[in-house]
């Protein structure tokens, strides 16, 4: 029989898996993986969001994939949706500029000018 | 595209951009070649016009380079790349064969990565994985099955990524 701190500790951690996979999300990250993106290294950009998410501990931010975006020369290019807010987009996302976009914008949300490529609607 | 595990994960968004939600994936491979067989349940493609870069059913931009660059790739190795579309059932098969002792064989890369970047990429693709080896077919991963694990508690969500790196790592290894 486990002790009631346990049970709270259990019930804490099966809460945030659940909220991470029933898409109750306030930011969402959306990495362009279409052929362009993939051999820019879309792929080692999206791991770091994984990994920088799962580092942060925070269960309402969640990262997928789409194809193409249009601008083929800049990837590998992200979206951000961060709720009730317009969709910023970024440019040339290599690892570093994941974990400062990440830094900046998803936790503390402060638009990176750096790798900025469009806000609101594309 | 700098290893062959970013042409295996970027043909596989092609099956997602096809709309499919099942795609099985076939590897066979041992120290002189490599051999993929994936078969999705999308809305299909034309075998021959596909490998022309500048068909695409994409609106974003007119040129498609993925499955060229593909063929490329193999067929600089002496391999092929063969596309078969499955008419009854709609959806697309296509099979590679990489040689991999051939001096312009692209390396590897980290294949087990592709298979947990693609778990990640699309919450809801159902992707199986075989290891062919001797002629015999092995199930290596079912994402469905994974889904269904978490589920009900018997995996852990935070460690999947892991889990799936590990298990196909240990079993797709020569």
């Amino acid at each position: 029989m486990k002790n009631i701190e346990e049970l709270k500790l259990m019930r804490e951690k099966v809460k945030q898996d659940l909220r991470l996979r029933s898409g109750q999300h306030r930011i969402k990250i959306v990495v362009g993986m279409g052929s362009c993106g993939i051999a820019a290294g879309a792929r080692e950009v999206m791991n770091e969001f994984v990994t920088l998410i799962e580092n942060s501990k925070r269960s309402d931010i969640i990262v997928t994939a789409s194809g193409c975006f249009g601008f083929c020369a800049q990837e590998p290019m992200i979206h951000i949706y961060v709720e009730e807010q317009r969709p910023v987009t970024y440019r040339n996302v290599d690892i570093e500029a994941a974990r400062l976009i990440f830094n900046e914008h998803v936790l503390n949300n402060r638009v990176v000018e750096q790798y900025l490529f469009s806000k609101g609607k594309k | 595209m700098k290893d062959l595990a970013d042409h295996l994960f970027d043909i596989l968004e092609n099956s997602v951009n096809a709309g499919a939600n099942e795609v099985i994936v076939k590897i066979a491979h041992t120290k002189s070649y490599f051999f993929c067989s994936i078969s999705d349940n999308g809305k299909g493609i034309n075998g021959q016009e596909v490998l022309d870069p500048f068909v695409t059913s994409r609106k974003t931009r007119r040129v498609g380079l993925g499955l060229p660059l593909l063929k490329r790739a193999v067929e600089d190795t002496c391999g092929y790349l063969k596309i078969m579309r499955i008419d009854e059932s709609g959806g697309t098969a296509l099979q590679f064969k990489m040689y991999l002792t051939h001096i312009d064989a692209k390396p590897l890369g980290d294949l087990s990565r592709t298979f947990s970047d693609i778990f990640f990429a699309w919450p809801e693709l159902a992707l199986k994985l075989f290891r062919i080896e001797n002629d015999t077919e092995k199930l290596v991963l079912d994402f469905q099955e994974l889904r269904i694990e978490i589920e009900k508690g018997q995996k852990d969500y935070s460690n999947i990524r892991k889990h799936i790196q590990e298990v196909s790592q240990k079993e797709l290894r020569i």
